[in-house]
Parts: C-alpha cells; structure tokens; sequence
C-alpha cells in the first residue's frame, strides 16, 4: 500500500480538526518517513530489555535514536511498549556500556582489565578453550545463556561437542510449570506468550503472578481489558500485590500452602458438581482415580492449613465452577518456589482440565497452526561422548537444561571435571540460588568468558570479557511468533553498533573461526542468513523489514469446535489427570500435599518478585528507569515492624538462617503483606563500581538465598524456602 | 474547535510506568523531571485493603490559576481547550508552579523555562494520540475531544459518573477519572 | 493511607520549593521600602516646619528608597531562571497576574521616588549634583515636594500591600491565600519602614516620634500575626495544617517553631525598649544608651521583618491545597 505524503497531512487535518483522533495507521517505516517528509528514519525491531518479544519501531533522527513506540502490527506489542521497552535508549547510551574487549589482569573479582583488540581476545579465548578441550575433553565447557545471545554460542558449544547448554529460564524460572503441563496435556501453557485468554475470561485466579509488577506487555493488556470487561479476579498471594488491588478477592495464602487450596478447590468442583462432565469424559482420563485422592482435602483443612477464611475458599471454587469454562487457573510463569513445584503444576493444569478451560474460550487457548521448516545450513554436531551434567538425576529435566547440575558438578569435578564456562545474557551471581556455590565453582575454572553489553558483577568475575552491542544495534533473527495467529517478526539494527562492540552472532562466528570450526559458522553476514530463512518461509524480507512483523493467515485456531478439536500429545492422548509417567518414575501421579518447612518465631520467609519497572539486574543502570526505581526495600509488615519496632524508611540488614547478611537495605514498612513473609523485589544490590548508577543501590535477594529446595522431578530450584530476620542498622 | 480532554479509567490502570517513561522520551524530559506521574494509594488494614491507581498531570483547566499568574502571558489557554507555554516568553519566575494546585509543572532544568504536560500538542496536531495515550498498557487513558458526541472520551463521560481533582480549587479541570476502584462483583 | 508516586518533581515534591531566601528578600526589601516611602514622607510634610531640611533621614531616606528597592529588585531577577528573557515583563500587561503589575508597578514606582529624592536634596548637596538638568529637577522639585510625599506615601503603602499581595493570590498555598497576609505585609513593611527612620535619625525627638507610631505598628502587627493564625486555624483543614510547622518541635520543622519564638520574643521586647525610651526623661539631647536603646529596638524590628517574610516565604511552600491524597 502506498501511503502519500498528502494523504497524510489530509489524514492529520482531519484528526486534528477532533473528529477523527486515532493513531496513525502504520503502513510499513518507509511510508512513515515519507509521510512526516524525511524527518526522521522509523525501524522497527524487536525489543530485549526483556523477554516478551515486543516489536518496537525505532525512531531516528541525525543517526540517534529518539524515541521507541510499540508496532501496531506486531500482536505481542500491539503498538505498546511497557516501561522498559520505552527506555531502551537508556540502554544504547549508557555510558557504563561494556565497550570494548577485556582480559583480567588481575586476580578474580579485582576489577582489573586490560584492553584487548577483537583479534587478541578471540585467540587467548580460543588457545584456552583448545587446551581445556584436550586436557578435558569438549564436555568440560559449559555454556549458561539466556535470551537472544544464547543461540549463536549454543553453536559454539555444539560445535566444539558440549551438551552442557543451560538457561536459568527453566531451573530458576519456569521449568517445572512448563514440565507440569506437558505431563498433562502434552505441551506446555505457553508459545510466545502464555496462552491465556484473559480478556474473555469471567473468573481470572492469580497463583502468585503479579501481574502489573510482572510486567509482559500484552499479557497486561489482556489483564486490564478483563478488568474493564467485568471478569472476576482471584489474587492468590501472600502480598496485596498490584493484582491483588485489582481483585474481587484477595486470598492472602500462607505461603508454600498453595498445593492444599488447589486441591480442595479440585474436591468442591467435583464434590458440588462443577466440572464439565462432557469434557472431562471425552478428552481426559484418570478422574476417577482424582475424585477419590482428593476427598481427603475439605475445605475445613484447607482453611486451616493455607490460613484462609474458609468462606472464601468456598466462594472462590463456586464463582470458578459457575463460570467454567470461561475461566482459568492462571499457569504463572515464575515457578521454582519451594521445590515442590512440578506437582503444584500439575494441580493447577488438573484443575483448569476438570473446568473444561483448555482450548475454550477465556481459558487457555490453542497454539496456532502450522510448524516452520527449520534452515538446516550447518553439519551435522559432534556426538559427545560423555552424559550431559545438565539433566542431573532428574527425569523430567527439560532440554533448556538445570544451571545448578553444571555448578555442583564443576565445583566436584564429577562425574567429569567443568573447566570452560561461556556465559552470555545472564548474570548468573544473581541469577541462581547460593552465590556461594557460584563464586566457588567459578574458582575451579581454568576460563569464565562473558559476553555481555553491561560490566555486571557476574561480568567483572571473567577473564576475558566481549562487549556485545545492545539489541539497538544488531540483526539478531526471524522470530516465528506464535500469538492466537502465527507470524514472523525480525530484530534489525536501528543504529550501528556504538564503540568497538559487536552483535553475538558475530562474535559467535568469529569465535568458531578461531577454534577452526568455519563450518559452523554463518555464512555472510547474519542478514543474509536471515533473508535465507525468509525465503524458505516464503516471506518478503524486504517487506518483513519495512513492517516487522508479517502474520501467517490461517494460522489461527484457538478455540476448540468441531472442525478444531484439541491434540494431546500425551501417551494416552487424553488430558492426564492421572500420570502415568509420573506413576512409572515413582512420583505421584496426582499431587499429594505434603506440608513444606515454615519459619520459626521471629524469623521470616523472604519473598521476592518484580517492579514493573525493571528486568531483573538488567535493567538497574538504565537513567530512564533508575529514576523511577533506584533501590528496593525490604517489605515487613507494619503489626510486626511496630513489634521490632521499625519505622518506614529505616536502614535495616536482612540476615537469614545461615547467618548471611544483605547490604543495608530501607524498610518499607505495610499492610500489604502477610505478618509471616518479607519481601523484595529482584535485581538490586549490584557491587560492580563500573555500573555507576546501580551501585550499591539497595539489597540483593539472591545473596539471602543460600539455601534451596529441588523439585525431585524437574531438578528446578525452589527459592522461596529462606527464613531471614531484620536487624535495624545501626 | 475540539476541546481536548483526558479521562482516566483508574480500574484499567496497573501502575506500569509506560506512560511516564513514553512522555519523557517523547518530549525530551530531562533526567529525574516528570511531566507525569502515577499514584498508588492503599488504604486499610491487613488483610482488609483496597487499592486505588491514578495518573496524574496537568488538567489544562478551564480556569488556570497558572495562566492568571503569568507576568509574561507565556503560559495561555489555547483555542482548542489546552493549557500550552510559549516558551520563548517565559522568564522563569515560577509564579505558575506555585499557582498550580496539582503540582502539575516544573522547571526544565536544562533550559530554564517552566514546563509540563502539553496534552502532546505536536502530536496531536499530526493527528496522534499523545504518547502515554499511545502506549499506555492498561488503556486508562483515553484522549479526545469532548465537543464530538460520538469520541470516545465523551461516550465515557456520558455512561460513567466521573470526578475531577481537587474540584473545590475551582480550576475547571479538563481531566477526568472514572472507575476509581475496581469493581466488586460479588 | 500508603502512597506510592512515580514521576516527582523536586521542585513540587515532597513540597513545593521554588522559592528561597532570595524572594524572601525581595520581599522584605520590597516591604521596607514601602515603609521608608510612607514614613519618609510623614516626616517631610509633618515634621518640615519643626526640623531642619538637614536632617539626614530626610533626604538619606528617600535616596535610599530607589537603591533598596533596586537591590530588592535585583534579589529577585537573581531568582529568575531565564533571565535572557526578562524583557517579556515589560512587553506583556497580565491585569490579572500580580507579578505582571509588580512589574509595571515599579516602572510607575520608580518615578515618584526619583523626583522625591531629587526635591529632598538639601542645598550643599545639590550644588554637587553635576548634569545640570538634574540640578534643575531638582529645584524644580523642591517646592513640590509635599506633593511628591504625598504620592509616595500612597505608593509606599501600595508597594508594601503588593509584596503580600504577590502571596496571597496562590490558592494553591493555604498559608498563603489569606486575605489577612497583605494586611500583615503592609504593616511589617511600614514597621521595618520607621525603624530604619528610627536609625537614621539623630534628633531624639525625631526618634521619639517614630518610636511612637512604630509601638502601634508593632501592636497592630502581633495582632495581625494572631488573626493570620487564627483566620487559618478556623478555616478548611489545608489552611489549618498550614500553620502546623509554626507549632511542631520536630527537627524538620523546627526552624518554623524557631521563628515564632523569636518573633514572640524580638517585637514584644522592641515595644518594651520604645516604652522604656517614651516614658524616660528627655531632654532635646539623646543620651549615647538612650540612642542605643531606640536603635536597638528598631534593629529587633527590622530583623523581626526579616524573621517573618522568611517564614511565611518557607513555610507557604509546605502547604498544598487539598493534599496530595485528597480530592
Ligand atoms: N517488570 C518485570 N516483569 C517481568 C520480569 C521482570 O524482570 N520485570 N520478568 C519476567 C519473567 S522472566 C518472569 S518468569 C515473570 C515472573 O513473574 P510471576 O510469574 O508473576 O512471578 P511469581 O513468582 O508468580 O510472582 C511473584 C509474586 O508471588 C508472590 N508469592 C510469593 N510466594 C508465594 C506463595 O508461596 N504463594 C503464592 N500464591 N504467591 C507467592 C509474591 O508475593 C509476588 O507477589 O515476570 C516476567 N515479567
Ligand atoms: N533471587 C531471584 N533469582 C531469580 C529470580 C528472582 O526473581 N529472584 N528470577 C528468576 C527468573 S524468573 C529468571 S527468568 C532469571 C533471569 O535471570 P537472567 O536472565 O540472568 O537475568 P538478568 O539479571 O537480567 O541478567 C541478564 C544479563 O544479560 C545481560 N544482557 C542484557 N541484554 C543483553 C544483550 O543484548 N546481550 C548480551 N550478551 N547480554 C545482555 C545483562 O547485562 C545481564 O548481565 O532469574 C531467576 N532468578
Ligand atoms: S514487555 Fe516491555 S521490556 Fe518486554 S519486550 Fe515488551 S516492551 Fe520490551
Ligand atoms: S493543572 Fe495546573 S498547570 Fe495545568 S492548567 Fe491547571 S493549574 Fe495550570
Ligand atoms: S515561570 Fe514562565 S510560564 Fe511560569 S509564570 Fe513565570 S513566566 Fe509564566
Ligand atoms: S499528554 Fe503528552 S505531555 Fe501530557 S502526560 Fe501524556 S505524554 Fe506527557
Ligand atoms: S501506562 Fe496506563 S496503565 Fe500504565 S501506569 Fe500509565 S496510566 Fe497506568
Ligand atoms: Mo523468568
């Protein structure tokens, strides 16, 4: 479509005489540009500041980037971007930005680097990683990744014959979620986003999610469009969270209980007759084996056990089971909590299937159709030799493999020694439970790379560090986004990269050059990869470029009908309420509640979570989001911070059962949360002097996390299982 | 003429700060000044709480105690209802922002001129929602012009009672909040 | 209530704070030379045919009046944060805006005070005077100088009223907003005013008289301190907490505090000393500690002046309409 300049001053005079006040059509950049005359350059991408996939249109003008705006063709921006995406300049022009190549100089953790050239850096890294391969043998170099960076260095690590790939987003995220749902119904909850269909939805109940401090652009939408549309929402958490504020109900659940109040939810839907017979009957199996191991959990003991009104209990069960199927348990995302976790999956994938939620309409809706052939332009990896450290002894342990199996067994040396890590997109010091097993596993290593586009803490612990350039500045992929509809979406550099850094893929394939695997590499640049794909997907790249993102028509089916009826890939192709994987393994095949550890007198279970207005420890230096969030605090709550008399405001230390201590970090003291839990957000405490805003800005959460609980099934870490006490500071 | 007005749907908001990141960057903002700003008020007492959100930012007031005050007239109500500053007039004098009950400017600390939400009056002009309209994720905000009966700002006004701020400052504010808790549809 | 903003501005919150010692001034000065116009003038046209034409304050006073309120007016181009665009004041006419008149004020101020203080010059000074036309000003102004006191008596109390005027057109500002704060402006104005009378004087008689009429000021501004208080106290709960930082002995608000107690203690104390001086035996000549005392006195005064716009100027700013939580 050709879109005139006149036709947009026509198009604007309209508006802006009031009748017509819409956003802008956006009908690709160059029509853009053309229609403003050449003002400004419009690009749009793909957002990583975190990892929703937004699609962004850059603009710029005199070769800055002014201003970020959501694409109204990309499904899972919609035109908007949330906080962090808008703020992504404060990312590309940070001055604390990793600039160029670095080699310690000095002993690890002192800080003290020296400049490298690209060339110098890829040969110490490569003469390194020959050494440790033939000394050890190529599965003694891990890699730990996450997000986008990940993909070009998992190459690497094939290449070279490691299986020891890990991403934090299953162990320490949302691994056993995922696993949970498989288990159930054959696939995950989740495509690109999680497939919730909130906006249709009568009955919303909220496990923990915090929705609004979680902060998934559409997925907010979708919350806030419910809200406007008179759905009921159902907070379940021990915080009066932003959610919480926007429920009709408020259910602040002892936490770690929350397997009791699902299970008796599941006895009074069955018991009162609630759940969709014909549904259950025709695409689950195992109800009746449910029905009778949920018996024993009445509403009276789930009462006493989550320390919740009963009433409410009741009430809440009722308003579901009246709704259904028009409602759903919400799958949550975040789900290492206390190490039961892959059995309060289950419960809650059990208990969406006996409402009938799967595949319905305001429940979970079906990934779209149609699968994308992959570009296969690399040989074929080298089998490694030895069991990947990756799975543990977990059976159910994903293919995005456990971060914490490749630290312990590199601080044992067992089964076989860990002597390489590449780490890319994470900051694993904050990232994964104990820091002290990361600090002594990274001891044991003969190399720690980094490529990373911040000098974090994790960052400044390596020897060799290369900058990459913000997601701003680089071709990165075709992504296939798969919303209600299936799509393809791109990330192309708005700006070229600034300093002397470089995209990953980049580094990815100068690093193969360097350890004489070429074969692996990329042939051309990344683009010419990605216009390759294109045409086997049979997209105009071109026109892929101009509009970032180009839908699949046809793919979309995301409601069960006649003509659409559900697939479960599961052994028995029905919805397993009852498990028999689970049964074959040993575990139980329907969740069982067994009590978790609560703290003693006087001391108190740390929780943690989001602001909405930062990633984790990604985004703590950012100007534009450091003003409006620059420490967290500790939340107590108010009858318990009178007893240990704090005030609000108060410097104070967190101190936890192993008697680790956090940086001083203020109170906040409220009624928002249970007497029995504190609560921070995540990402703060950075020690690394270079990121000059965040620097010893408030308290690390990860730091009191010194001890956890693994899921016995999926090997995730449980990190809701510390007791801390406040300590006023002196 | 249209008559620019906001309404803002509090039970839609969910306190996310796009908006307040999208201003600034939109309209070059400098660092830790705000022409917007979202507020979060909880009341009660555990476990008994409720919550209210609510955007804040210049209502563009029928009657501008920060316009009266302007020794320069650099500050003037604009033909289509919007409060705006010629900023090739302002002194600097701060008059304004102490006239204004809802603390609603500033003064650009790298330019010295006041400042504060112009209701995106350049894009607006080019016929776009101002920015924290545009991306606002919740959808609290809606923008439009009151005089059209069929705009969507004034469908709302019309099927919603709504309040302004601080009413009884007599400004005639021009931004309106409906919807200020959720709805308890038990 | 627990609050959580996002998006502050320093200067607005947690209160505003856009205004400092340097308006303060500004408007002290501004008070001060209302007072000295006004009371200048009394002297010229009451006290012309009792004293002699060289008597300081006579003259010293009303050249003083234009450099004060110069320096007044350089205090507060100091606070402008555009200066470049001052000229703006004088190419605007905002009949509605009280800093557009003071600025126009001035320029009707500033002619009046010139012509007085030329009229007022004695001889032996006005043989100095080097352009002749000023010269001749000059004595063309001397026999119309009742007149000119006239008038800057007039503009004296005009300029004195404007400076609380200036506060308390800001409805926004509970302190502030009271019909009573102008009245106090003017009365502390015409106080400072005679007590610089009072210091320049030499002539204890002179000093007397002054001293008289600034014991009813200074009664007349402790009551009308009181009614500000009691007029705030009385109304809606902003303006009432308004006035809370005077009364609180926290460590935020205690120089708020500090100030009532000085003011509680310098202007009592002034009207004292003046009562102790009035009903002392004099002679035509002032003793060296009957000087002392009146000038001392006058001092308390005029710092009590000071005392007062600095509060007000401070603690307006810690009052909001309404409140940040309320509707
Ligand atoms: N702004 C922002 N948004 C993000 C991210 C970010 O970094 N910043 N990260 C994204 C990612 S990767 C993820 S995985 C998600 C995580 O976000 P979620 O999936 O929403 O994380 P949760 O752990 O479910 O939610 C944290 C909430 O759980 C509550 N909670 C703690 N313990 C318990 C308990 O025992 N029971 C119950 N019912 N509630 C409990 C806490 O009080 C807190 O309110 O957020 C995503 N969104
Ligand atoms: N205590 C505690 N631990 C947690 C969580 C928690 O809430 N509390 N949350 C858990 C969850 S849900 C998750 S998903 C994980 C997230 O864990 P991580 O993904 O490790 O999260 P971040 O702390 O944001 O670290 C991201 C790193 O990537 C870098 N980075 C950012 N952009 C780029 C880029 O474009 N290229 C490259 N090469 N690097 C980039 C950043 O500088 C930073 O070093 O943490 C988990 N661990
Ligand atoms: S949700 Fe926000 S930060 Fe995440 S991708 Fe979208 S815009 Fe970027
Ligand atoms: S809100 Fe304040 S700045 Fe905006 S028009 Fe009203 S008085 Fe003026
Ligand atoms: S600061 Fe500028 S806009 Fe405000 S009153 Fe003074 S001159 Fe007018
Ligand atoms: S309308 Fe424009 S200027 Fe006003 S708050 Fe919104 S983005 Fe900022
Ligand atoms: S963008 Fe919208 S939903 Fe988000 S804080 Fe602003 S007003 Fe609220
Ligand atoms: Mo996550």
């Amino acid at each position: 479509m050709s879109f005139s300049r006149r036709n947009f001053l026509k198009y604007a005079a309209l508006s802006a005489s009031g009748s017509l006040l819409a956003e802008t059509p956006f009908f690709g950049a160059r029509a853009r540009a053309m229609a403003e005359g050449g003002k400004a350059r419009y690009v749009p991408t793909t957002c990583e500041m975190c990892f929703w996939k937004c699609g962004v249109i850059a603009k710029v003008v005199d070769g800055k980037v002014v201003k970020l705006e959501g694409n109204p063709l990309h499904p899972q921006s919609r035109g908007k971007l949330c906080a962090r995406g808008q703020a992504g300049m404060g990312l590309l022009y940070d001055k604390d930005r990793l600039k160029v190549p670095m080699i310690r100089s000095g002993a690890r953790g002192e800080n003290r680097y020296k400049q490298a050239s690209w060339d110098a850096a890829f040969d110490y890294v490569a003469e390194k990683l020959t050494a440790i391969k033939e000394k050890y043998g190529p599965e003694s170099i891990a890699l730990f990744a996450h997000g986008s960076p990940g993909t070009y260095f998992a190459n690497v690590a094939r290449a070279i014959g490691s299986p020891n790939i890990s991403y934090p987003s299953f162990s320490q995220c949302l691994g056993a979620r995922n696993v949970a749902w498989e288990l159930t119904y054959g696939e995950g909850p989740q495509s690109t986003c999680e497939r919730t269909d909130m906006a249709n939805s009568r009955v919303i109940v909220l496990f923990g999610t915090h929705l609004g401090e979680n902060m998934h652009n559409t997925q907010n939408q979708e919350f806030a469009a419910a809200i406007s549309n008179g759905a009921r929402i159902i907070a379940v958490d021990p915080r009066f969270s932003t959610a919480a504020g926007k429920a009709s109900m408020w259910l602040p659940i002892k936490p770690g209980t929350d397997l009791a109040l699902l299970l008796s939810w599941t006895n009074i839907i069955i018991k009162e007759g609630w759940y969709d017979r014909e549904y259950v009957a025709r695409y689950t199996n195992g109800f009746k084996e449910l029905s009778e191991a949920v018996k024993q959990y009445t509403p009276e003991w789930a009462a006493r056990e989550t320390e919740l009104p009963m009433h409410d209990i009741v009430e809440a069960a009722r308003a579901l089971g009246k709704n259904a199927p028009n409602v759903m348990v919400h799958p949550g995302r975040h789900f290492s909590w206390h190490g039961n976790d892959t059995q309060r999956g289950r419960a809650m994938a059990i208990l969406n299937a006996i409402l009938g939620t799967w595949g319905r309409r305001g429940g979970i809706w079906l990934a779209p159709k149609g699968k994308l052939a992959r570009l296969e332009d690399r040989p074929a990896y080298p089998e490694p030799k030895r069991d990947a450290v990756v799975y543990g002894d977990y059976p159910f342990a994903g293919g995005e493999g456990l971060t914490n199996t490749v630290r312990e067994a590199t601080i044992s040396g067992k089964p076989y020694p860990i002597k390489a890590w590449l780490v890319t997109g994470t900051n694993l010091l904050k990232t994964m439970p104990d820091e002290r097993r990361t600090r002594k596993a990274i001891d044991q290593l003969d190399l720690l790379v980094s490529v990373d586009v911040m000098p974090t803490d994790m960052v400044m612990l390596a020897d060799v560090i290369l900058p990459e350039c913000s997601y701003l500045e680089r071709h990165d992929g075709l992504y296939n986004i798969t919303t209600k509809e299936s799509g393809i979406a791109l990330r192309q550099p708005a700006v070229e990269p600034l300093y002397q850094s470089k995209p990953a893929w980049w580094i990815g394939n100068r690093l193969c050059r360097s350890l004489k695997l070429d074969a692996y590499g990329v042939k051309g640049t990344w683009e010419d990869r990605m216009r390759r794909q294109a045409s086997l997907w049979g997209i105009d790249y071109n026109e892929l470029a101009d509009k970032g993102y180009i839908s699949i028509p046809g793919s979309a089916a995301p409601y069960i009908t006649p003509t659409n009826p559900p697939v479960f890939k599961t052994d028995s192709k029905k919805i397993e309420l009852y498990s028999s994987e689970l049964d074959d393994e040993d575990f139980d095949p329907i969740p069982r509640y067994k009590a978790i550890e609560q703290p003693p007198a006087g001391q108190y279970r740390l929780l943690y979570g989001r602001t909405p207005v930062h990633t984790f420890t990604r985004t703590v230096n950012n100007q534009w989001l450091w003003e409006l969030y620059k420490e967290n605090q500790v939340w107590v709550n108010a009858r318990e911070a009178a007893r240990l008399q704090i005030s609000n405001g108060d410097l104070v230390r967190v101190v936890n059962q192993d008697g680790v201590e956090s940086d001083p970090v203020r109170a906040r003291v409220t009624e928002r949360i249970r007497p029995d839990c504190v609560y921070m957000v995540h990402g703060f405490g950075q020690h690394s002097p270079a990121m000059t805003r965040a620097y010893n800005r408030g308290a690390d959460d990860q730091h009191l996390i010194t001890r956890y609980t693994v899921d016995p099934i999926t090997g995730v870490t449980g990190m809701r299982v510390n007791f801390v006490k406040i300590v006023r500071e002196a | 003429m249209p008559k620019y007005v906001m309404v803002i749907d509090q039970s839609r908001c969910i306190g996310c700060m796009a908006c307040v990141v999208a201003c600034k960057r939109e309209n070059n903002v400098p660092p830790e000044q705000f022409r917007t700003r979202v507020l979060e008020l909880v009341d009660g007492k555990f476990p008994r709480l409720r919550s209210e959100m609510r955007a804040e930012l210049c209502n563009h007031c029928d009657h501008a105690p920060c316009v009266t005050v302007c020794p320069t007239e650099a500050s003037y109500k604009a033909a289509d209802g919007t409060v705006q500053i010629d900023r090739s007039r302002c002194v600097g004098c701060k008059a304004c922002i102490a006239a204004c009950p809802y603390d609603a400017r500033y003064i650009n600390e790298e330019e010295g001129y006041a400042d504060k939400c112009s209701f995106c009056r350049d894009r607006v002009r080019e016929g776009r929602k101002p920015a924290c309209v545009a991306t606002c994720i919740g959808g609290s905000r809606i923008f439009g012009d009151r005089e059209d009966p069929d705009s969507e700002v004034s469908r709302l006004l019309r099927r919603n009672s709504y309040r302004v701020l601080k009413a009884a400052a007599g400004t005639e504010p021009n931004v309106y909040y409906i919807n200020q808790y959720p709805q308890k549809l038990s | 209530m627990e609050l959580t903003i996002t998006g502050t501005n320093a200067i607005t919150y947690p209160y505003l704070h856009i205004w400092d010692w340097r308006v303060a001034i500004y408007l002290f000065l501004g008070g001060l030379v209302g007072g000295i116009m006004s009371m200048s003038s009394i002297a010229n046209i009451q006290l012309s045919k009792t004293i002699s034409d060289d008597q300081p304050f006579c003259w010293r006073v009303p050249i003083l009046a234009p450099v004060l309120l110069s320096l007044g007016m350089g205090f507060l181009f100091l606070d402008l944060d555009l200066k470049k665009h001052m000229f703006w004041f004088y190419l605007s006419l905002n009949p509605a805006s009280p800093m557009s008149w003071g600025a126009w004020i001035l320029v009707l101020i500033y002619p009046p005070l010139l012509l007085y203080a030329l009229g007022a010059l004695p001889d032996h000074i006005k043989e100095k005077i080097k352009p002749g036309f000023l010269k001749n000003l000059a004595d063309q102004m001397r026999p119309r100088l009742p007149a000119l006191a006239r008038i800057n008596f007039v503009f004296g109390i005009l300029l004195a009223l404007y400076t609380g005027i200036l506060l308390s057109t800001f409805v926004a500002r509970p302190l502030w907003n009271s019909a009573i704060l102008p009245v106090l402006f003017l009365v502390s104005g015409m106080s400072t005013g005679t007590a610089l009378m009072i210091i320049m004087a030499r002539r204890s008689d002179v000093k007397l008289f002054f001293t008289k009429i600034d014991i009813w000021l200074i009664f007349t501004e402790i009551l009308v301190l009181l009614l500000l208080f009691y007029g705030q106290y009385v109304s809606d709960a902003a303006h009432r907490a308004s006035i809370m930082p005077f009364f609180n002995v926290s460590h935020r608000f205690f120089p708020y505090f500090m100030s009532i107690v000085v003011l509680g203690i310098f202007l009592p104390l002034a009207i004292v000393l003046k009562f102790l001086e009035m009903t002392g035996d004099h002679s035509a000549e002032i003793t060296p500690g009957g000087k002392f005392l009146m000038n001392a006195s006058a001092v308390l005064v005029l710092m009590g002046g000071l005392v007062v716009r600095f509060a007000l100027v401070y603690a307006g700013q810690l009052s909001s309409f309404a409140g940040l939580m309320t509707n």
